[in-house]
């Protein structure tokens, strides 16, 4: 909490209070049975959590990107899967906030910041992940309506949820041709593929989403056609943003774990503690839990200050973060011992948890181009 | 228990100063029409009392969770006024404490006991004392 406001400090401790009480005691359970908590996240949402930095004329808490990544990294150490869902959810009702036109925003957002209604992001494909651009579900223009035919694949909440963000193309090849456009359970032609079987991410069930000859009003569109693409993109720096904050819970509590694990297992006559090697490595994973902090923390604020260079350091900090988290948790792992494998203890729910953070929202392949494509354009 | 001085005496003075029944140390409490269930906790357990309202009730420890607080309700409170009342208006005496403390003493030190040989013996022994 080094740096944070008074406010902010609050804020995190209302979090970090939440995701003790709320979603700890629980973690083991929802990944086991993969239940998708509705009611508690229903219950954050009512304290200001469903719409963390969408504007509060529609029912959101108005806060900044810091504040944001600051509540996230809380939420993530009662349960990583859970938060990493919520961040998607509130990325999806930023974008309806920011790009819909009032009548969309009064539409759709305050059901979204209650939780009384969930939201997904679709853009991924079965043909087209790291290469966003190329997607093929196609939205074609007859009259009143846009019909939708193709499919998006592995969409977090799919199913589940009531709000789909859907980006689809509407023009030429490329991204300029994308639009987007916000579809609704129960709309006919919408369906959903079967529920995805995952190593982690348990709480929130996944699946393909499915159109076919989907009629979707115009008036569902949000921003102009063609602008789907920058849509999408300005919200995943966010989406980034967020999801590498979950990472950082998730290493957070492992480093405790660990400390705790060290300070009462005892080999050798004396606590794992004492041995100098175990002492190091966990200097060196609060060490680097502390940089990538700072990392995300200050892609965070460029964010907020709409910085040139915003984009880059959202890249970078998601690259960093993610990396470093997951060696976190799985070093955390390994000084638990043959304890660290059983599912009784929460560690191994944390490493498979937050693995998938280095893959989805941009691998992290893809934030070295981005960061690279940046230095050599000089 | 008031926290300042542990007095436990507030709630039940101004019961007596109102006529009204009291229910202190209350962990849990249940509105009925008119009246009030209280369960308070003892030194023995708990205790169940129907108090007539208007009534007097303290709470205990155990009475609630506080609720979290709301991001936006966390903004706000940097906002809210606060409003300094000088202590003279209300009509409050302020100066010296109107309690004097007359005696502080340590209770009895405990007193030994007594091995005996037989149950006999014990039985007797406590019939002497009174106690069965």
């Amino acid at each position: 909490s080094t740096g944070l406001t008074e406010d902010q400090k609050e804020f995190q401790k209302v979090a970090l209070d939440f995701a003790a009480k709320e979603m700890a005691p629980y973690m083991a359970e929802w990944d086991e049975k993969e239940i998708f908590p509705v009611e508690t996240m229903r219950k954050a949402a009512q304290l200001g959590f469903g719409g963390i930095y969408v504007k509060p004329d529609v029912g959101g808490s108005g806060l900044s990107r810091l504040d944001t990544s600051i509540i996230f990294e809380a939420l993530a150490t009662g349960c990583t899967s859970t938060t990493a869902y919520m961040s998607i959810h509130n990325m999806c009702v930023w974008m309806i906030d920011t790009f819909g036109n009032e009548e969309q925003r009064r539409r759709f957002c305050p059901s979204l910041c209650s939780m009384e209604k969930f939201a997904s992001y679709c853009l991924t494909e079965p043909g087209s992940g790291s290469d966003a651009a190329s997607l093929l579900t196609s939205a074609q223009r007859k009259g009143d309506t846009y019909v939708l035919n193709g499919s998006k694949a592995f969409i977090s909440g799919g199913g589940d949820t009531d709000v789909y963000v859907v980006m689809c193309r509407t023009g030429g090849p490329g991204p300029k041709g994308i639009s987007c456009l916000v579809l609704e359970k129960g709309m006919p032609g919408l369906s959903f593929g079967k529920k995805e079987k995952k190593v982690g991410w348990n709480s929130q069930p996944t699946r393909a989403v499915i159109f076919e000859d989907c009629a979707v009003p115009v008036g569902n569109r949000l921003g102009a056609e063609g602008q789907g693409f920058s849509i999408a993109m300005q919200g995943l720096n966010g989406g980034r943003i967020n999801i590498a904050s979950c990472s950082l819970g998730a290493a957070h509590a492992s480093v405790l774990l660990a400390q705790e694990h060290l300070t009462v297992r005892k080999q050798f006559g004396e606590p794992l503690a004492n041995n100098q090697y175990l002492q190091f490595r966990l200097a060196e994973m609060a060490t680097r839990l502390l940089a990538a902090r700072l990392m995300v923390r200050n892609a965070a604020r460029a964010l907020q200050e709409g910085r040139e260079d915003a984009a880059v350091l959202c890249s970078m900090a998601k690259l960093f973060a993610t990396d470093e988290c997951f060696g976190i948790c799985n070093q955390a792992l390994q000084m638990h011992g043959g304890y660290g494998y059983l599912k009784d203890y929460a560690v191994q729910q944390f490493v498979r948890d937050i693995r998938v953070h280095q893959i989805l929202e941009g691998t992290n392949e893809v934030m070295r181009m981005i960061v690279a494509r940046n230095l050599l354009q000089g | 228990q008031a926290i300042d001085d542990d007095c436990n005496q507030t709630g039940q003075l101004l019961a007596a100063m109102l006529d009204w029944p009291q229910g202190t140390f209350a962990s849990r409490v249940q509105l009925e029409s008119g009246a009030v269930l209280v369960e308070r906790e003892v030194d023995g357990g708990l205790e169940t009392l129907r108090l007539r309202l208007p009534a007097v009730l303290t709470a205990d420890l155990r009475l609630n969770e506080p609720r979290y607080a709301t991001l936006p309700n966390i903004m706000k409170a940097k906002k809210k006024p606060l409003e300094v009342i000088p202590a003279a208006e209300l009509g409050v005496p302020t100066g010296a404490p109107r309690l004097k403390v007359l005696q502080v003493q340590e209770p009895p030190p405990r007193a030994g006991g007594e091995k005996v040989e037989s149950v006999e013996s014990l039985v007797g022994k406590l019939r002497q004392a009174g106690r069965i």
